[in-house]
């Protein structure tokens, strides 16, 4: 370790001892996140596979759990809800993260010359950021209300009619991206926005001097300098949308009938309405497989300049 | 760079200027309707800026429902879960930072604490929620502060280390070593050089783990009973009701924001940092 040395070195008198808690400092102060980390990530994960494989009857006081092999698994491929829900989270992840990134990188673009007023005009994008996703929700909802929620009452007023906006199957489900994006795209934008502005100057004089066009300065210089800061808004955008939970259970449950549900729904569904902890488990624990594959890869890339302290 | 054009620039704030709107004018309609007594509520058309502004909606929801012991339940839930974390990451941060450890598990350690960040939590609160129903010593984490408060802690744990990491590699190695050749030790160095150095990141660190505490949902709803709700799902509670009050839902959307906007603004300048690591949403 790289102070042991330095330590030991002023620690060098016989008469004084390194005590040992000094001596194993480093391992003293990461302890206890690691403690952490096994009794809320590591035990319950584990517990979940056991759950996964497990049929499990709640009883007064307790539950009782008898071990079934795979047919968890077997039932959650083959139920309809699940494949249904895997499907409207993909399309959820993939629709809002698509919107929000083009959103976000081109108005970051459009700024990239300075803007006057930039920090009000940022300070005033943490408001949808920061804003607790229930009270973005209750906003939205009582906005969408068909009877006098505010944009039936603007489409009127041009002569449009009324739309259901959280109660018609096909519409439900983007009228909650539709508040998703609101929240999340300032978000993107400012990720891409520090991280455009602080790209290097040289490359672009050295383009103007060429007397490249536009579109070939942001696919030759722009794009490839901004793509790791891209990547990794992206994954975290599309690993956050996939879990969305908390909008579409308050405002719909889910709803109309269950044509917003999403995975992380039908498993608290499972869970907790249905209290089938073994089946829960099972769907969600395949759902994790495939979020843990991205957030690796996410996780990578966050740390790509990552290095340890260096031996001295 | 390449010059702009006079119609660039008209766009560039006609779109600023659009986007502000958006962004600005639902958060107003809130806080206009929840200022509104019932009958400028139902008003065709809807006045555009309150008439007769009334508390009467925040009056019933925090006093006649009872709202205040929900904010208390949050507040201290976020205390709780700040502490936790903001205590817990500094410490391993700075580990991470100043020690190297064997096989490389500087590098390991951090990324196994940053995947954290891509659990869905719908996975591990099932276990969590049969665990917490257990009695330990007599005591159930069930609907309890410290439950909830430990869960969120832990959710945020990647965001301290890697705010603290970053902010402890800003501190220059000459003075801490400076210190250790005086004869400090490495806990005195960390107590009288790195953590007032750290502080005002230290804040904003607070600052965000207890925003992020207050906003989350999930995990508020499943491991909390009537007890120790949080505001969020109490506020949500106000949907599902037979009877909507709308001027009370209003009134409870402004509520939930106001102390998350304030903080917000305290810790500004730290909060891209933040959310490199997503860690305010979701």
């Amino acid at each position: 370790m790289a102070s042991e040395a330095a330590v030991a070195e002023r620690h060098a008198t016989p008469a004084q001892i390194v005590p040992w808690w000094e001596r194993n400092l480093a391992w003293l102060l990461v302890a206890p996140m690691i403690v952490m980390f096994v009794v809320f990530a590591l035990l319950p994960s584990l517990t979940a596979i056991l759950f996964a494989f497990s049929h499990i009857k709640l009883t007064r006081g307790g539950m009782q759990r008898t071990f079934i092999g795979v047919d968890n698994f077997q039932r959650a491929l083959e139920d309809p809800i699940v494949r249904q829900s895997a499907g409207i989270t993909l399309k959820w992840a993939l629709v809002v993260t698509t919107v929000e990134i083009l959103l976000g990188l081109g108005l970051a673009l459009l700024l990239a010359h300075g803007v006057r007023g930039r920090g009000v005009f940022t300070s005033l994008l943490i408001i949808p950021i920061i804003m607790p996703p229930v009270a973005v929700s209750l906003m939205w909802f009582f906005m969408y209300e068909p009877n006098f929620g505010v944009i039936n009452y603007l489409l009127n007023q041009v002569g449009l009619p009324s739309v259901l906006w959280l109660s018609d199957p096909n519409i439900a489900l983007y009228a909650m991206m539709a508040v998703d994006v609101w929240q999340a795209t300032p978000f993107a934008f400012l990720l891409l926005y520090a991280a455009i502005l602080s790209l290097p100057r040289d490359p672009y004089e050295a383009a103007a001097i060429d007397g490249a066009s536009r579109w070939h300065i942001f696919r030759t210089v722009t794009l490839p300098l901004l793509l790791p800061v891209l990547g990794v808004v992206v994954l975290l955008r599309l690993i956050d949308a996939a879990r969305v939970f908390d909008k579409i259970f308050v405002m719909t449950r889910g709803g109309p009938g269950s044509s917003a549900y999403t995975t992380t729904l039908t498993v608290y569904v499972e869970a907790f309405n249905k209290y089938d902890f073994g089946y829960a488990s099972a769907i969600s624990f395949m759902f994790q497989v495939v979020l843990v594959i991205f957030g690796t890869i996410y996780v990578r890339r966050v740390m790509a300049d990552y290095s340890a302290p260096a031996e001295s | 760079m390449v010059g702009e054009t006079t119609f660039e620039r008209v766009a560039k704030y006609a779109v600023v200027a659009a986007v502000s709107m958006i962004v600005l004018l639902p958060v107003y309609w809130m806080v206009n309707m929840s200022l509104k007594g019932k009958g400028e509520f139902a008003a065709r058309p809807p006045t555009l800026v309150v008439q007769q502004p009334t508390t009467e909606n925040y009056y019933d929801l925090l006093v006649t429902q009872r709202f205040y012991l929900k904010g208390i339940n949050s507040i201290v839930v976020a205390v709780i879960a700040a502490t936790l974390a903001v205590s817990i990451g500094t410490l391993g941060a700075y580990a991470l930072s100043r020690f190297r450890l064997p096989r490389n598990l500087n590098y390991h350690l951090l990324f196994t604490m940053l995947t954290i960040r891509m659990f869905p939590p719908i996975v591990t609160v099932i276990p969590l929620f049969a665990f917490y129903n257990r009695e330990i010593l007599g005591f159930k984490l069930f609907d309890s502060w410290l439950g909830l408060g430990l869960v969120h802690g832990f959710m945020e744990l990647p965001l301290v280390l890697w705010m603290m990491i970053g902010f402890f590699r800003d501190i220059p190695r000459d003075m801490e070593e400076a210190a250790l050749v005086d004869g400090d030790s490495r806990l005195a160095v960390l107590r009288k050089i790195a953590i007032p150095l750290a502080a005002p990141g230290l804040a904003a660190t607070f600052i965000l783990v207890f925003i992020a505490s207050w906003n989350e949902f999930l995990l508020a709803l499943i491991l909390t009973g009537s007890k120790a709700q949080t505001l969020p799902i109490a506020v949500a509670g106000q949907i599902a009701q037979y009877d909507v009050k709308w001027g009370n839902m209003m009134a409870a959307g402004v509520i939930t924001t106001v102390p998350v906007l304030i903080l917000a603004l305290l810790s500004q300048r730290y909060l891209t940092r933040g959310l490199a690591l997503g860690g305010v949403t979701g």
